[in-house]
């Protein structure tokens, strides 16, 4: 599968929905919901009865469409899945998401079968297939919504691609991604990987996608993994690759006779060979969000030493103490910042790293003027910043995204947390989030292992060795 | 057809491969011991060598620290006596007279993994591996970058690294993860293996004990 015909697949000028349906009922019914109205490009329903869907005239066949179809989004029943694929061929399709389900995942041999010979007419086309078993993809980067879960189109655009090997994790990591501020180019479930596998999709992504920054990968179990450390090794350090692995339970062979054989677990094999691939890995999918979402928004720390400015005491103290189970350290301001610093605050609390900000509730700009000198200082290689909301500080989150406006883009990592009840600071955190290589995630610890993601991979990526 | 090499087997094969190895000998009556023991140098370990043990220790198949000959005569009869007694029907190779070795242990092994294929294994020894499960793995071929990431990897790494610690020549533990690298890229046959324990000092490292199963197809 080469990257034109990936590229192809991702942006297609006209999009034909085979198995098309106005019942609520049908997956054609939720697959033309997430186009109709949102994509841009020419819809072409497909149903046997050739009526109206979603108000847009249909075609019983797709043999009888008599323009170009770029992409083919299929829907209709298994059994009729390869004969479509076929006639999808002879009409010129460029690419296919096969969301019908019932081929290799099934327990009925009947469904290997299929899938065999499902890659085979796909192959003998060299037609590119999402799928089987897949809710589609998403395209944010150009708004074409491949699936039949509408509401992904609430994602922000931006720059982390998600490649799942499961459906479910696409919706719970992309739901998490619009109430999170997760900005993202693409997402996708790849399903039974009929012909489009991990590795030619990190291929693509990093090479030719100019959109996707950073690419997160869920990741269950592969035939030949392999293939997939291969081509992740070969372009390392050119897009960060962050992996979250499931399936931790299988244990070594505690029948071997050997130490290795009897140590040898298979997540631990995993946990091996992605760092020896250059993949950053991860143990949760809101740890793979938070430092996808940070690695599209921050610079890489040069060093493990941060500074903790917290405007309560508390928050400042729990993610200074999971600094250093994370690998990082808290930095020792110059005397120069820590003079800066006591000028800003009155000694009516600690001034020193982690620096308690609370005197200055009344005055974010002499918050924001602290997070300058803690950025600035040379013994400091990133910033965890946080506040909570209280009745008194109400205008800190408005205050400070009024005072950033001017600024220069942090030259280190920035990790914020502004925590406040709904709708008091939502609007101004949303337009803080993400600019100027500031990154605002849920909790003071999020930050901390998010910082700590930021130094490995600048271990793996960015470092001299 | 499945065959395990064990004991002066593996480490003859070892050190033939280039493996730096702790000298040995096999002895099938005390004199001979004795002489092994001599000229290897004092002291020594005396293990019993059979091709139905696996676990020597478990099994009370090791002495250490022997500084004598008379020592080693005697220890050699004790342990053969207690072979035949509570292992009756075990076949006896000898016993192995080996060079003490000294230094923190360490254990290397290899496997072939179902989908990943052959896979390396690194770890201290002793508890740290067995109980503690701290080791760390990387596909084989290993590159120079893959043995330094090993190391660190451990979360025990410090008893390799602290200055404080016994001093350990690192550059000697990722030239030895390298090499069995490579000899498992070479000789495809063989299917698991234990280097355990290797032993790591400012001296380099040595492989005391080894295990190694072949495929001969």
């Amino acid at each position: 599968m080469t990257n034109q015909q990936l590229q192809h697949l991702f942006s297609p000028e006209s999009v034909a929905v085979i198995g098309a349906s106005n019942s609520f009922d049908k997956l054609g019914y939720h697959v033309m919901k997430s186009l109709a109205g949102n994509y841009r490009g020419k819809i072409i329903p497909v149903n046997p009865k050739g009526e109206k869907v979603w108000g847009i005239d249909s075609y019983p066949s797709l043999k009888e469409v008599p323009e170009r179809v770029d992409l083919a989004v299929i829907v209709v029943p298994a059994a009729l899945v390869a004969e479509t694929v076929h006639t999808c061929g002879q009409k010129g399709v460029k690419g296919i998401v096969l969301i019908t389900a019932g081929f290799k995942e099934i327990e009925d041999a009947q469904g290997e079968v299929r899938e065999h010979e499902l890659r085979a007419v796909a192959d003998s086309y060299g037609i590119p297939v999402i799928g089987p078993n897949t809710f589609g993809y998403v395209n944010l980067t150009l708004g074409i919504n491949a699936s039949f879960t509408s509401e992904f189109l609430h994602i922000q655009k931006g720059g982390v691609a998600l490649i799942s090997q499961s459906g479910g994790m696409c919706h719970l990591c992309g739901f998490l991604a619009i109430d999170q501020r997760v900005a993202m180019s693409k997402l996708m479930s790849l399903g039974n990987r009929c012909n489009v596998d991990f590795p030619e999709m990190l291929k693509y992504l990093v090479e030719a996608d100019e959109a996707t920054k950073v690419i997160a990968l869920y990741i269950e179990g592969l035939d030949k993994p392999r293939d997939l450390m291969e081509t992740a090794a070969s372009l390392r350090g050119k897009k960060p690759i962050v992996a979250y692995k499931a399936g931790r339970s299988e244990k070594g062979d505690s029948a071997s006779r050997f130490h290795t054989g009897s140590l040898a677990g298979d997540h631990e094999i995993w946990t091996g060979a992605l760092k020896q691939a250059g993949m950053l890995q991860v143990e949760s999918a809101e740890e793979l969000l938070d430092t996808a979402k940070a690695l599209d928004a921050c610079v890489l720390p040069l060093g493990p030493r941060v500074a903790v400015l917290s405007g309560q005491a508390g928050p400042g103290m729990v993610a200074s103490d999971a600094l250093e189970p994370a690998g990082l350290q808290l930095a020792r301001f110059t005397p120069a910042t820590q003079e800066k610093i006591n000028s800003l605050l009155p000694p009516i609390a600690i001034r020193t790293n982690p620096v308690d900000m609370g005197p200055a509730w009344y005055n974010p700009k002499a918050m924001l003027e602290i997070l300058q000198a803690a950025v600035k200082d040379e013994s400091t290689d990133g910033v965890i910043f946080l506040a909570m909301y209280a009745s008194a500080n109400l205008k800190l989150a408005e205050e400070l995204e009024k005072y950033m406006k001017d600024l220069e883009p942090f030259p280190k990592p920035v990790v914020a947390c502004f925590t406040a009840p709904p709708n008091i600071w939502d609007e101004s955190v949303r337009r803080l989030d993400r600019k100027k290589g500031m990154v605002i995630l849920a909790t003071p610890e999020r930050c901390a292992k998010a910082m700590s993601n930021l130094w490995k991979a600048r271990l793996l990526w960015g470092g001299e060795r | 057809m499945e065959k395990v090499l064990l004991g002066v087997e593996a480490l003859t094969f070892l050190e033939k491969e280039g493996f730096p190895v702790l000298k040995a000998g096999l002895a099938n009556d005390p004199d001979k011991a004795a002489s092994v023991a001599s000229a290897l140098g004092f002291p020594v370990a005396l293990k019993i060598s059979s091709p139905d043990v696996i676990h020597k220790t478990e099994e009370g198949g090791v002495r250490v620290f022997l500084t004598r000959e008379e020592e080693v005569r005697q220890t050699f009869q004790d342990l053969v006596k207690g072979f035949r007694l509570h292992s009756p029907g075990k076949r006896l190779d000898g016993v192995m007279v080996q060079h003490m070795g000294t230094g923190l242990e360490l254990i290397v092994g290899s496997l072939m993994d179902p989908q990943f294929g052959p896979v390396l294994l690194f770890g201290l020894g002793g508890i740290f591996a067995e109980a503690m499960k701290d080791v760390s793995f990387r596909l084989i071929p290993i590159e120079p970058r893959d043995a330094r990431e090993m190391i660190e990897d451990l979360r025990s790494s410090q008893v390799l690294t602290n200055p404080r610690g016994a001093r350990i020549d690192l550059t000697a533990i990722e030239q030895f993860l390298l090499q069995v690298s490579r000899l498992i890229v070479e000789h495809g046959e063989i299917q698991e293996m234990d280097l355990n324990p290797v032993f790591a000092s400012s001296r380099g490292t040595e492989i005391c004990d080894a295990r190694i199963k072949i495929d001969q197809a």
